[in-house]
């Protein structure tokens, strides 16, 4: 059953048209650099990364200017200080912290560190220390230690066994002390510096090598092209680590050559990729289109194919800072990395595996940064890669 | 009146993209009998692949079909699990594909691939299984079906890949074939066999067709009935014959001049329709053609028209059919000339 | 097929050939020679030593001796453990390496592919969000800091694992968590990114709508697709399980080639650094042949000569 239809009889008026309108472009211009950029901006992921890593270089870099103390400032008495403390009122506004090693470290209530405590008695054998602070009487009986009981120690004031009162953070040193003493905070953030100054610079140096290689492989083409990549081949079918370890050995440790040994290794995966986007670049139609209006190679180089390869460069200079924060940690670890007193973040992994079973402290806060850093290092390349290319995500 | 296969009603379907919901079909309705050869036409993004994949319920996230009834033979094809379904696909309806270069499965042999198809659908195997492939690959028109099934897809040629992916489609006897522009990657004289070869194959197995294609010529060649698809909805559909000679939707006049005659006059320019297939994120405004419509009224941007029957069976969606559209409109659409 | 192989085991044999004549040249650049250590060591002593290991000839008829040497499988005496040979500490420390190594990619295999698949299909749901995460951590977490935190956790903490040495299988899983960790991760995602892919193609639409079912579709049809990127990591594998081994063994206190890896470099025995080098460039030069002959066996078109 049709409805009864009130429509007025203007609707029934043929439209009057304007064809042009439908066929009107309808976006704005944009470059897609620009475009790229917002692609990134919308990874959240990948705008963490970028805001984490750049407190962590501005951190690192300016952040010693406004430390007194040095990264290799050694107080062997507050050794070991973990960062978060049990502490203990001993009366008369005096507050002790019980050392794992079973000395008596002095702490204000809010938790800075004053100092140790000297013992009047210090008993090897039964196993217990003395104290008299301010005229008070404190005895740490450390007896029941390595019985496997839970309870490893006795702490008495006077006659009666005292309790913690409460847990505070280590205020005077933040991340807590490493077995010399030295203020780990300060030595991580050094180590950032270290860390990343390294991994930057073979970065940079990856990426001249890489370039030129690649370049000249990709322009030259033909017979050079293939032995330059048949030769990137051989190479890289050997661990690079490898290579970097002799390469170590052969130019002596120090800053410098770790920087020089990444470097004269990694440099084949940029170069590949620069190799590639090159040759897909010349055979694109606008550069034979430059070519035949007289465009001359400094020209080409400079206007097409520098500018569409730096999308893929910068990706890959992204992903290869991760890797070289690891092999510069993995050398440090190994004890061919930066030597002493420099720290980077391997060293202090390294030093941290003395005390792995009683202060796993030391050993976290240098192993989070290297991996947080990585992983935001990681999400800035994810992000670079998916704004410039999103059809290639793993 | 011979029995009703299948019955499409008031079908929608749509995708989630990161553009907004697209979508593809927007509330049709049609129906397949037995021996028919049902034409979908329409341009591209007009609905008519998603149309065949609503119906054998191969859509995927992000897609979904929305609404409507999937009636094969009485039973609607929506309610069924997805192990039900298992058991039309292949074995009731069955579909073939627009690319064969992609549609076969670059890592195993044609024999392996045909054989398990078999298997699964008829139950046979061993020799038996092996003798049914070779019997069906011949009947699609592949000379020496042994060698065929040693070779594997990329060994042979597009035209012969087509033929095994229909093969493989007709290997568990089903009753309904959907063919997905079934032709368009192939040569101009392959599509010719092509299709003699549908024809052979329809007569021969009592198949009932959906064939789809946006060529007219070929919807003229192979189809009892055509259907005219254009963004989501079925403007007009009916006999083939009536379509083609006497179009009663503006869209379908439109492409049926926009097809070059051989007798084209040089000098004479090509009709085109002007303008683009609308936004398919944006639901409807009324009809999706007004815009681009050379006869469009007001009421047509403003309301979906109805459908009108013609006495022939078919039916059209436009308001230049309903009794209260002016004469010199309606006049002025059939002054283009019959065809 | 044949002539592939062929082919590869000529660039196979060059490579080596390369690696181990750069290994060589580099050693020998060395400003200090292997016997100049930190220990005052008289002058006198140096020279007999540098005599005796024939130091003092022209470097290419050193090249020349070691060359020979490679050729008849032997590989020299260590300078730093007097009497050992290189021959002697390899064959006695690889297979314990071997052990831990072909555990952990036996690991890798057996976990990381099956866990992106299980993400693939189930993609964006709880089980895919799950693994996505897990693999997450497995990639950043480098091989030395898991090694460690197995330790802290494991063995400290809990006491669940042993934290050093190799003497029963309870010895084994620290190490090869640490070690095959990143690699289950990666390959986890690579996995899942391929498995998604081949399951948007058309094929395994035509599989779909010819009926076949579920596990089918899966595991025949998909996954053998998806494999080809899984393999072409195998070799990299390799590489990354290899050096790894350098840093577990040393943290887990196995007496592995790795750990007299890092032992010689330390030490500057040059014959026992060469050694291991060549060693291990056959070893990653081989299962990178052995990784393309599986790749070509599964892709029809190499497998046919073509």
């Amino acid at each position: 059953m049709e409805e009864k239809t009130k429509m007025p009889a203007e609707m029934w008026r043929p439209i009057d048209r304007k064809i042009t309108e439908n066929e009107k472009t309808d976006r704005k211009k944009r470059c897609h650099w620009s475009d790229g950029w917002a692609s990134f901006k919308r990874a959240r992921l990948a705008m963490a990364g970028l805001l984490f890593a750049s407190f962590l270089v501005l951190t690192a870099f300016l952040g010693p200017l406004f430390f007194e103390a040095s990264m290799s400032d050694q107080n062997l008495k507050l050794a070991s200080i973990p960062p978060v403390l049990e502490i203990y009122s001993l009366g008369q506004d005096n507050f002790a912290y019980v050392h794992r090693e079973y000395k008596l470290i002095q702490v204000t209530e809010k938790g800075q560190i004053l100092g140790r405590f000297k013992p009047e008695e210090d008993n090897l054998k039964d196993r217990f220390r003395t104290y008299s602070i301010e005229g008070v009487d404190v005895k740490l009986d450390y007896s029941p230690a390595g019985e496997g009981k839970d309870k490893r120690y006795i702490l008495t004031v006077g006659q009666r066994e005292i309790f913690p009162i409460e847990k505070v953070y280590n205020k005077t040193y933040l991340f807590g002390t490493d077995n010399f003493g030295r203020d780990l905070f300060i030595r991580v953030i050094y180590g950032a510096r270290i860390s990343l100054s390294i991994a930057f610079a073979a970065t940079i140096v990856n990426l001249f090598i890489g370039v030129f290689y690649g370049g000249i492989s990709g322009l030259a083409g033909g017979r050079m092209d293939e032995m330059m990549m048949r030769f990137v081949d051989m190479a890289s079918a050997i661990p690079m680590i490898l290579y970097v370890i002799l390469l170590t050995l052969a130019i002596g440790s120090g800053t410098g050559s770790i920087v020089l040994a990444m470097g004269m290794v990694y440099w084949v995966h940029m170069a590949r990729i620069v190799r590639g986007q090159v040759l897909s670049i010349k055979k694109k139609d606008y550069v034979s289109a430059a070519r035949i209006s007289g465009a001359g190679w400094w020209r080409i180089m400079t206007k097409h194919l520098i500018p569409n390869t730096m999308g893929p460069i910068i990706v890959a200079m992204a992903a290869t800072i991760p890797g070289a924060i690891f092999t510069e940690a993995f050398l440090s670890f190994i004890g061919l990395g930066v030597p002493a007193p420099q720290a980077s973040w391997g060293t202090l992994v390294n030093d941290a595996l003395y005390g792995i079973g009683l202060y796993g402290y030391q050993l976290f806060f240098p192993s989070a940064a290297i991996c947080l850093t990585m992983l935001a290092f990681n999400f800035i390349s994810d992000g670079a890669r998916d704004a410039m290319d999103p059809t290639s995500r793993i | 009146m011979s029995e009703k296969l299948l019955e499409v009603k008031g079908l929608q379907t749509k995708f989630s993209t990161r553009f907004g919901e697209v979508m593809a079909v927007r509330g049709i309705d049609f129906v397949v009998e037995k021996g028919d050869s049902i034409g979908i036409v329409g341009e591209s993004g007009s609905g008519k692949t998603v149309t065949a994949l609503s119906v054998m319920r191969l859509i995927e996230k992000p897609g979904i079909i929305a609404d409507g009834e999937i009636l094969y033979r009485g039973r609607d094809l929506l309610e069924k699990s997805e192990k039900g379904m298992r058991e039309v696909r292949g074995k009731k309806i069955a579909m073939v594909f627009q690319d064969p270069t992609t549609s076969l499965n670059p890592a195993y042999t044609i024999g392996n691939q045909i054989n398990e198809i078999i298997k699964r659908n008829t139950g046979l195997s061993g020799s038996l299984a092996k003798g049914l492939a070779k019997e069906i690959l011949y009947k699609a028109g592949l000379p020496g079906p042994t060698k065929v099934m040693k070779k594997y897809p990329h060994e042979l040629s597009t035209g012969m890949r087509q033929r095994v992916a229909l093969a493989m489609a007709l290997s568990g006897e089903p009753e309904l074939l959907i063919a997905d522009e079934p032709t368009s990657a192939l040569d101009v004289t392959i599509q010719a066999k092509i299709l003699k070869l549908f024809e052979k194959i329809k007569k021969e197995k009592e198949l009932s067709m959906i064939l789809i294609t946006h060529d007219l010529g070929v919807a003229a060649e192979s189809c009892n009935k055509i259907l005219i698809m254009y963004g989501g909805h079925i403007m007009e559909s009916g006999r083939a014959k009536d379509v083609l000679t006497n179009p009663m939707h503006p869209y379908t006049k439109g492409l049926l001049e926009s097809v070059p005659g051989i007798r084209l006059d040089s000098g004479e320019r090509l009709k085109t329709i002007e303008g683009r297939p609308p936004d398919p994120t944006k639901p409807d405004q009324g009809c999706p053609f007004s815009e681009r419509c050379p006869h469009a009224m007001r009421i047509c941007g403003l309301k979906m028209p109805k459908f009108h029957k013609s006495e022939n069976g078919g039916s059209s969606m436009c308001w230049l059919l309903d009794e209260k559209a002016p004469r010199s409109s309606f006049d002025s659409f059939l002054g283009g000339g019959r065809l | 097929m044949g002539r592939y192989i062929a082919g590869r085991i000529a660039s196979m044999i060059i490579a080596v050939f390369l690696i181990t004549t750069i290994t060589f040249f580099l050693l020998h650049a060395l400003p200090s020679g292997p016997f100049s250590s930190d220990r005052p060591v008289p002058e006198s002593v140096i020279e007999a030593l540098n005599e005796k290991y024939k130091l003092n000839d022209p470097v290419l008829k050193q090249y020349a001796d070691y060359m020979k040497g490679i050729i008849s499988f032997d590989l020299g005496p260590s300078y730093r453990k007097t009497g050992v040979r290189v021959n002697e500490i390899i064959r006695e420390s690889f297979p314990i390496s071997a052990r831990v190594g072909g555990v952990s990619i036996i690991a890798v295999i057996l976990l990381g592919i099956p866990m992106g698949v299980l993400s693939a299909v189930k993609k964006d749901m709880w089980q895919d969000r799950t693994i996505m995460l897990i693999s997450a951590i497995g990639i950043t977490v480098p091989s030395f800091i898991a090694a460690i935190a197995f330790i802290y956790i494991f063995s400290s903490r809990l006491g669940w694992f042993p934290s050093y040495g190799m003497y029963s299988w309870k010895h084994m899983v620290g190490p090869v968590v640490a070690l095959s960790g990143f690699s289950i991760a990666f390959v986890a995602r690579l996995t899942r990114a391929s498995m998604i892919e081949v399951l948007q193609q058309d094929y395994i639409r035509t599989a779909k709508a010819n009926g076949l079912s579920r596990a089918s579709i899966i595991y025949k049809h998909a996954l053998k697709n998806a494999l080809a990127p899984v393999l072409s990591y195998l070799a990299p594998m390799a590489a990354t399980i290899l050096t790894g081994s350098f840093v577990v063994e040393r943290i887990f206190a196995i007496s592995g080639m790795g750990k007299y890896f890092v032992e010689s470099v330390l030490n500057r025995d040059y014959t026992v650094i060469m050694g291991v080098t060549v060693f291990y460039a056959v070893l990653l030069v081989a299962f990178a042949l052995f990784a393309d002959i599986i790749h070509a066996f599964l892709n029809p078109r190499v497998k046919l000569g073509e």
